[in-house]
C-alpha cells in the first residue's frame, strides 16, 4: 500500500534522550512510518465536541484543554509525540535537534518551506520569540507553563533556520518539555505587537498547522479548514468542527444521534457505560496526567505539623474514594508514588505501604480501622482538640473537585474532625485558594505532560506553580534539580524514586487517585490513537472518515 | 400624555443609574478576581507579578470610584465596553444573542396566551366541574414547577424517547424561520408552561368575577347564547388585567431565562449572564444587567401606556395627575 504520508520519524525515544547526556544527540530523519490497515479516504468534515468554549486561543496563556484542542490542529511544535509510542518524539517544525557534549546547549534545525496561515514564512526568530514568550511572558500576558522552560538560560535565533537554546544545567527531559503540545510556535511579527497591547494571541490563530481557523462563534461553533500549504502531508479531512456542548448527557445524545462524530471529554462513567452498548462506537477511558490530591495548608496551624498531615492521610480510604468518586469524575486510576499509573518510576508496593494510609490503595490490603486509630492518636499528640473544625472549600462545577471534597470531608469525620465542605463557584474558590485562605483543599491538578520533570517539577516543588499548600522545603527542591540534570538513566531513575520517597514522607500533598477522561467516537473516525495524555495527538492531520 | 412619558423615562434613567451603581460595586464585592479567572491562574502556575500585569492592563488596579466614573461615562454614550472573555464589544455580543432570547420569550408567551386564556375561560365557564378541577390542579402544578426543572425533564424525555439533543447550531429566525421555531420550541415550552398556568389562573379568577356581574346576567336574560355572553361580554371586559400580566411577564422573562437557556444550551442573553458572572467578566456582566434592567423599565412603561389605551378611565386618571 502506498503510504500517503511524508512525515519522517526519529529515534528520539525518551531512553535515547536520557542517555544522550554529554554525548551529542541528533534527531534525524529515518524514513516514513505511518501505515494504515485501510486506504485512507480524503474529504469530509469531522464534527467533535468538548466541554465548552475555549476561553481564548492563546495556547501559551491558556491553562485549559478547551483552547488546546481547538488550537492543536492549527499549530505546530518543534517536535511532537509519536502516536504509536508516547515516549518517542517525531519531528514537527524541527527536523533535527543536537545536544552539545556538556548537555547544556540544544540546537534545533528548522524545516525549510514552512509557512504560517497568513502566508509568512517560518523563521528561527519566530521560534525564539515563541519560546521566550513562554519563558518570560510580556507584561499583561501570563504563562502558566513557564516552569517547563525554567531551566532555559538563553534562546538565540541564528540565521533563518537555526535556534540555539542554552540550559542552566543538563536536562534529560528538555526535548519533551519544549515540545509540550501547548508550546506552539507563533509568528513573531503578529504576536509581538499584540503582546505589547497585553492582548496576545487570544483572539486569533496564526499557526503553521494542518488546519486554519475559519469560523469562531462563541457558544456555537469553531470551524477549522484544511491548510493547503501545510508543510507535512496534506490532511485527509476538509474541515473539523468543534461544538462547545457543555452538558455531558447532551454530548452523549449528540453523539448517539450522529450529530457529532466523536467527543473527547466524558468524565462520568455512567455516560460512557451507555455509549459502550452502542454498536459501532469506540469507547475508551484514557488516563491523563491529572491527579486528585488532598492538600493541607502548611502555613496554617495545625497543618504545619507533619503529624496532623499524616493523620489526614491515615483517615483516607483510597479504594473507597476511587469506587465512589471514580465513576463521577473519571478518577479510576491509582499509582504507586507520585508519578502516573504504570510509570517506569513507580515505587514498589512495600515502599508505598510505609506511608500512612497508602496501604488503602486498591489491592494493598490495608487495615483502615488501625489507620484511623493511629490518626486519632497522632491528632491527640499534636494537640488537636476533638471535633476540631475543618472546612474544605471546593468549586461546585467540577465533580473532580466537588465530589472529591465531599468524599474526603466525610472520611475526615471518621477521625473525630468536624469536617464540612464549602461549595463555591470557581471564581470564589480560586480567590480563597490563591490567597492561601484555607485549611485543606482537595484539588484536581492537570499537568501538561507525563515526564518526571513535568509531574515532579510542576506538581511537587515549592516553586513549580502547583504548591497550593504553600510549603517551603529547599532540600526537596534541590533533590528535584539533582534528578533533572542526571544524565545516566539508571541513576536518574533511582533519584526519582528517592525524591518520591522524600516527598511522601512530608505529607505536603496526599495522593488519592488519577483521572482518566473518557472518549467515544464512531468507528467511521479512523487514524486516531489515544495517548496517555489528554493533550497529545490532537492535530487530527492523520485522521480520516470512513463514511 | 407626552409629559407623562417623559417623566417616566426620566425616572427610568434614575432607576438604571441605581442599577448601574449596584451592579458595579456588587461585582467588585463578590469574592473572586477577574485577572485570576481570565488567566486561569487557579489552574496553572501564574505568578502574582503576571497577575498584577493583567490587572494593570484591565485597569483593575485603579481606585474603584475612578473605575466606576470611566465605566459610567462610557455607558452614558452607550459604550458598554469589551467582554474580557470573548474580546468582543458587549453590545455586539448582546446583539448576536438577543434574537434567540427574544424569540423564546415571544414563543413562550404565545404558547401561554393561546392556551392559557381559553383554559382560564373554560375553567371559569364550567367552574366546579371535574374539568375545572383538573385544569386547576394542572395550573397549580405548572405554577409550582420551576421552568428549569421542567426543561430538564423535557430534555430527559426527549433524549429517552427520540435520542433528541440540543441543536449544534442554532439558526437565527431570519435565516431559517421554520427551523429556528422548531429548534427553540422546547425551551419556549419549558418556559411557557409556567406562564400558561399563571395566565390560566388569572383568566379564570377574573372571568369568575366578571361572569357574576349584573351586565352578564342582563345579557343572559336578553337570550344571548352562552358563547356570546362569555366571549363577547365576559372576556372582553375581563381581559384587561390579563393583558397587563402578559406585558409584565413579557419584560420580566428576558431576565428570567438564565437557567432555561443554560439547560438547553441556547446561546442567548441568559447564558451570557451566567458565564459573565462566573468568569467575573465585569464589563459583560455589568452591561448585560443594565440592558436587562432597561428592558424591564421600558416593558413596564409600555404596559402602563397600553393599560391607559385599553381602559380610558385609567387614561383620564393619568392625565389628571
Amino acid at each position: 500500500m502506498k503510504n500517503p504520508d511524508r512525515s519522517i520519524a526519529t529515534d528520539a525515544t525518551r531512553r535515547k534522550v536520557l542517555k544522550a547526556g554529554s554525548a551529542a544527540l541528533a534527531v534525524a530523519a529515518s524514513g516514513p512510518r505511518w501505515a494504515w490497515a485501510q486506504t485512507p479516504k480524503r474529504g469530509g468534515t469531522l464534527r467533535i465536541s468538548s466541554g465548552g468554549d475555549p476561553p481564548d486561543f492563546d495556547l501559551h496563556q491558556s491553562p485549559t484543554y478547551l483552547s488546546q484542542h481547538v488550537g492543536a490542529p492549527c499549530y505546530s511544535t518543534l517536535m511532537r509525540a509519536d502516536p504509536k509510542d508516547y515516549n518517542r518524539l517525531l519531528p514537527d517544525l524541527a527536523e533535527k535537534a543536537d545536544v552539545s557534549a556538556d548537555g547544556k546547549t540544544v540546537t534545533f534545525q528548522l524545516r525549510e518551506g514552512v509557512v504560517f496561515h497568513n502566508g509568512m514564512p517560518l523563521a528561527a526568530e519566530d521560534v525564539a520569540y515563541s519560546l521566550e514568550r513562554i519563558r518570560k511572558p510580556p507584561k499583561g500576558n501570563v504563562s502558566p507553563r513557564k516552569g517547563l522552560l525554567g531551566n532555559v538560560e538563553a534562546i538565540e535565533a541564528r540565521g533563518a533556520r537555526t535556534v540555539v537554546v542554552k540550559l542552566a544545567q543538563p536536562q534529560a527531559d528538555f526535548l519533551f518539555l519544549v515540545s509540550n503540545p501547548f508550546n506552539v510556535i507563533v509568528p513573531k511579527k503578529v504576536a509581538e505587537p499584540l503582546d505589547a497591547q497585553g492582548q496576545g494571541m487570544k483572539r486569533q490563530i496564526v499557526g503553521t498547522g494542518p488546519f486554519r481557523l475559519t469560523q469562531a462563534v462563541n457558544g456555537q461553533i469553531y470551524e477549522l479548514t484544511r491548510f493547503d500549504k501545510y508543510f507535512g502531508a496534506a490532511p485527509f479531512l476538509d474541515k473539523i468542527q468543534f461544538f462547545p456542548i457543555k452538558g455531558e448527557i447532551e454530548r452523549s445524545a449528540a453523539l448517539q444521534g450522529k450529530r457529532i462524530d466523536g467527543c473527547y471529554f466524558f468524565p462520568n462513567e455512567s455516560v460512557l457505560a451507555t455509549l459502550r452498548k452502542v454498536p459501532g462506537m469506540t469507547v475508551l477511558r484514557r488516563p491523563t496526567p491529572t491527579f486528585i490530591n488532598v492538600i493541607p495548608n502548611a502555613q496554617r496551624k495545625p497543618f504545619d505539623d507533619p503529624r496532623v498531615r499524616e493523620a489526614l492521610s491515615l483517615a483516607l480510604d483510597r479504594e473507597a474514594f476511587i469506587k465512589t468518586v471514580g465513576p463521577l469524575a473519571g478518577a479510576f486510576f491509582h499509582s504507586m508514588g507520585l508519578m502516573p499509573p504504570s510509570s517506569p518510576y513507580s515505587l514498589s508496593v512495600a515502599e508505598v505501604k510505609q506511608f500512612g494510609g497508602y496501604d488503602t490503595l486498591p489491592g494493598l490490603g490495608g487495615n483502615l480501622a488501625a489507620n484511623r486509630q493511629r490518626a486519632m492518636t497522632l491528632l491527640e499528640q499534636a494537640g488537636v482538640p476533638k471535633s476540631f473544625k475543618v472546612v474544605v472549600p471546593t468549586r461546585g462545577d467540577v465533580p473532580a473537585f466537588r465530589d472529591a471534597a465531599i468524599n474526603v470531608a466525610g472520611q475526615l469525620k471518621t477521625i473525630g474532625l468536624d469536617a464540612t465542605v464549602d461549595i463555591r463557584d470557581a471564581g470564589a474558590f480560586y480567590a480563597i485558594e490563591t490567597k492561601g485562605d484555607f485549611q485543606v483543599v482537595v484539588h484536581s491538578v492537570g499537568m501538561g505532560g507525563s515526564t518526571p520533570d513535568q509531574i515532579l517539577g510542576e506538581g511537587y516543588t515549592s516553586y513549580g506553580g502547583r504548591n497550593y499548600g504553600q510549603w517551603k522545603d529547599e532540600a526537596l527542591d534541590n533533590f528535584y534539580r539533582q534528578q533533572s540534570r542526571e544524565p545516566d538513566p539508571k541513576k536518574r531513575g533511582e533519584l526519582i524514586k528517592q525524591f518520591q520517597l522524600a516527598f511522601l514522607k512530608t505529607y505536603y500533598q496526599i495522593n488519592l487517585a488519577w483521572v482518566g477522561y473518557g472518549a467515544a467516537y464512531w468507528n467511521t473516525v479512523q487514524g486516531w490513537t489515544a495517548l496517555p495524555d489528554l493533550y497529545g495527538n490532537m492535530q487530527f492531520d492523520k485522521v480520516w472518515l470512513d463514511a | 400624555m407626552l409629559d407623562y412619558v417623559v417623566r417616566r423615562l426620566m425616572l427610568g434613567l434614575v432607576t438604571l443609574f441605581g442599577v448601574a451603581v449596584i451592579v458595579f460595586f456588587v461585582m467588585r464585592v463578590l469574592p473572586g478576581d477577574a485577572a485570576v479567572m481570565l488567566s486561569g491562574a487557579g489552574a496553572g502556575a501564574v505568578s502574582e507579578k503576571e497577575l498584577a500585569g493583567v490587572r494593570a492592563k484591565l485597569g483593575l488596579d485603579r481606585p474603584l470610584p475612578a473605575q466606576f466614573a470611566d465605566w459610567a461615562g462610557n455607558v452614558a454614550v452607550l459604550e458598554l465596553g469589551t467582554s474580557l472573555r470573548t474580546g468582543n464589544p458587549v453590545i455586539a455580543d448582546v446583539a448576536r444573542r438577543f434574537p434567540y432570547t427574544l424569540q423564546i420569550v415571544v414563543m413562550a408567551m404565545l404558547i401561554a396566551v393561546l392556551i392559557g386564556v381559553p383554559v382560564g375561560v373554560l375553567s371559569a365557564a364550567y367552574a366546579g366541574s371535574w374539568g375545572d378541577q383538573i385544569l386547576r390542579a394542572l395550573s397549580i402544578g405548572g405554577l409550582a414547577a420551576p421552568s428549569f426543572w421542567v426543561g430538564l425533564l423535557l430534555i430527559l424525555l426527549l433524549v429517552w424517547l427520540f435520542q433528541w439533543s440540543a441543536p449544534l447550531m442554532w439558526e437565527p429566525f431570519w435565516v431559517s424561520p421554520w427551523k429556528s421555531v422548531t429548534q427553540l420550541f422546547w425551551p419556549a415550552l419549558a418556559v411557557g408552561l409556567r406562564q400558561l398556568a399563571l395566565i390560566a389562573r388569572m383568566t379564570r379568577s377574573i372571568m369568575l368575577e366578571v361572569l357574576g356581574e349584573d351586565y352578564i346576567r342582563t345579557a343572559r336574560a336578553k337570550g344571548l347564547s352562552e358563547w356570546s355572553v362569555v366571549m363577547g361580554h365576559g372576556l372582553r371586559n375581563g381581559l384587561l388585567p390579563v393583558v397587563t400580566l402578559i406585558g409584565f411577564e413579557f419584560s420580566a422573562l428576558f431576565g428570567g431565562l438564565i437557567v432555561t437557556e443554560t439547560v438547553f444550551s441556547v446561546p442567548g442573553l441568559g447564558q451570557y449572564v451566567v458565564t459573565a458572572l462566573l468568569d467575573r467578566d465585569y464589563p459583560a456582566a455589568q452591561g448585560i444587567v443594565l440592558i436587562l434592567a432597561g428592558i424591564v423599565v421600558l416593558g413596564n412603561l409600555s404596559v402602563d401606556l397600553l393599560y391607559g389605551w385599553l381602559d380610558p378611565r385609567t387614561r383620564v386618571q393619568v392625565t389628571e395627575k
